[in-house]
């Protein structure tokens, strides 16, 4: 019995990205949650739904997916900066291209669009807050606005 | 860069430019009808001014001169000139590099030196030790503070959970990178982490110790970490007062007006008819355009243009060339207002030039220089940067000390 649950966690993990979980399937935040050591609470609204999981650290992380069970947003408000490779999965390397291909430091908030792809960086020390989304993701009648 | 030995006769000949230099900026001229540069000198006051930066590849840097020496040493010293002044965090952190010859203690906690890692909300970061200096700021002194030094080959790798990228973000380890020979934190903040940074337990990649090698996040009191300097003087530590000289919408080539340190605690740093604007829990106050209010807006030296909300928002007046910079076809004026959770709010009046324009122009020096803050109303915000300083008088006041005129700001306050 034993070994047949461990096969069976093995299939779950397996069954679910590396990480974590803009444009991932729901089953990803826990993943996030786990990185967070955070507690976690599902809040429903109109046309979507939104994981809200708050760390020891004081960091706030929502999570906002779809109806087909996609996360097409995240927000964070958080004393430092979260791991966003973690966040956002795939769509971090277009983070780190756009900022790579800043030569000169500016000194305040980041902002990166791409196709398909929305990510705004902000705050400062001790305070920081941000989002991310994925246009062709959003629910319908789902303004972006409602990823804070 | 230059290197010298601490001594009062330079100190004076240090002073007596600075005076000179407070004479000009107060001829600079007040244009955009707001607050004048006042004449300042005392042992309160250091020279700043904007300019391109020692690497010359900079807008709107705000830099000064600190010098610092091995505590207790009155020859064991380096003037690092080129060091931003930085309100939008707190602590000195200074290239090992501006400090060749230059040996300062570590701090250790639990036996083991203390390291940093620093993450900037353009995903840059900082990487180094923390080590004990004195630091020299016109004729202040904070002594045995820790300060950081950021290392070009560091003895430790930087942990990867202090990088939200993982690679990517820029190492700020050079005065190529940094743009500056270091950065003086003197924002609201007393310390750069405070009581979250006191149990490894909440998690904060903020201070490491490396124990054979392996970094990890260290339970690090409070009396180890970063302080503004400013709050360890033995005077004049309640805040700052930044001064500068207005410019015309073309931009100067350079700006120069006075760091004064102490607020409403000289002649030269009273608040005058300066509001209050105290900020909240977390440095940010409500900034309105439109009737829509922004709730997570601040002030920043270290922030070298005016954010301001984002170019939907606006009518569509990005750049082509430059993502995220403003290029109206002319120039733009706006009004919003700031509110303080005081209750003070008042009015702030800007500009917003063609960014191709100023950048093209040679200056260096701008009043107009604009870009976006976020995507949308819900990420949106207003980053005062140094546009906001160039023909104002600027209070910081740092949270936990004495407010002059008795205003409620636990959390620190601006003043203008």
């Amino acid at each position: 019995m034993k070994t047949m649950l461990g096969v069976l966690l093995i299939l779950t993990l397996g069954a679910v990205p590396a990480r974590a979980v803009l444009g991932e399937y729901e089953s990803s935040v826990s993943l996030d949650q786990e990185y967070l050591r955070g507690e976690i609470r599902v809040t429903a609204a109109q046309g979507y739904k939104f994981h809200q999981i708050i760390a020891p650290s004081g960091a706030i992380v929502r999570e906002y997916v779809s109806p087909e069970g996609k996360v097409f947003g995240i927000a964070w408000q958080s004393p430092f900066i979260p791991n966003l490779q973690q966040l956002l999965g795939s769509y971090s390397t277009q983070v780190q291209q756009a900022a790579q291909s800043r030569t000169r430091r500016r000194g305040g908030p980041f902002v990166v669009r791409t196709s398909d792809f929305v990510f705004a960086s902000g705050g400062h020390m001790r305070s920081f807050h941000g989002s991310a989304y994925v246009p062709s993701l959003l629910p319908k009648n789902v303004s972006a606005e409602v990823v804070r | 860069m230059t290197f010298k030995n601490s001594s009062k006769a330079s100190l004076g000949r240090f002073l007596a430019v600075v005076a000179g230099l407070m004479v000009l900026a107060s001829c600079g001229g007040s244009g955009n009808g707001l607050v004048p540069t006042p004449v300042t000198s005392g042992s309160n006051v250091a020279s700043v001014v904007v300019d391109s930066g020692p690497e010359n590849n900079f807008i709107n840097g705000i830099y000064t001169s600190v010098e610092v020496c091995a505590p207790g040493s009155t020859s064991n010293c380096a003037t690092v000139p080129n060091v931003l002044v930085d309100t939008g965090s707190s602590g000195l952190r200074l290239l090992s590099a501006a400090l060749p010859s230059l040996s300062l203690p570590s701090i250790n906690v639990s036996g083991n030196p203390l390291q940093e890692c620093i993450q900037f909300v353009d995903l840059s970061y900082i990487w180094g030790p923390v080590a004990q200096a004195d630091v020299h700021l016109a004729g202040e002194t904070a002594s045995s503070v820790p300060i950081q030094l950021i290392s070009a080959s560091p003895e430790y790798a930087v942990p990867t959970n202090c990088l939200s990228l993982g690679t990517g973000g820029a190492d700020l380890n050079s005065v190529q990178a940094l743009g500056a020979n270091g950065i003086l934190g003197v924002g609201n903040l007393p310390q750069d982490c405070g009581s979250l940074c006191i149990s490894a337990a909440n998690n904060i990649p903020a201070y490491f110790t490396c124990p054979n090698g392996d970094c990890q996040i260290a339970s690090t009191p409070v009396a180890d970490q970063l302080p503004n300097p400013v709050a360890l003087f033995a005077t004049d530590n309640n805040g700052v007062l930044i001064s500068l000289p207005s410019v015309p919408l073309t931009g100067a080539a350079t700006a120069t007006g006075s760091l004064i340190f102490g607020i409403g605690t000289q002649s030269n740093n009273a608040l005058g008819s300066a509001q209050i604007y105290a900020v909240d829990a977390n440095d940010d106050f409500t900034t309105t355009y439109n009737g829509v209010p922004y709730s997570s807006s601040y002030i920043d030296s270290g922030s070298n243009i005016l954010y301001f909300l984002d170019s939907a928002t606006l009518g569509n007046i990005d750049c082509l060339d430059i993502q995220g910079i403003y290029c109206p076809n002319s120039t733009l004026n706006f009004t919003v207002t700031n509110t303080g959770t005081n209750g003070t709010s008042g009015q702030v009046n800007f500009s917003i030039a063609n960014g191709d324009n100023l950048y093209s122009s040679g200056n260096a020096a701008f009043n107009d220089l604009a870009g976006d803050s976020g995507t949308g109303v819900s990420s949106d915000y207003v980053d005062f940067g140094i546009p906001f300083f160039l023909g104002r008088n600027v209070f910081v006041g740092i949270a936990g000390k004495t407010v002059p005129n008795g205003a409620s700001a636990p959390n620190g306050y601006w003043a203008y």
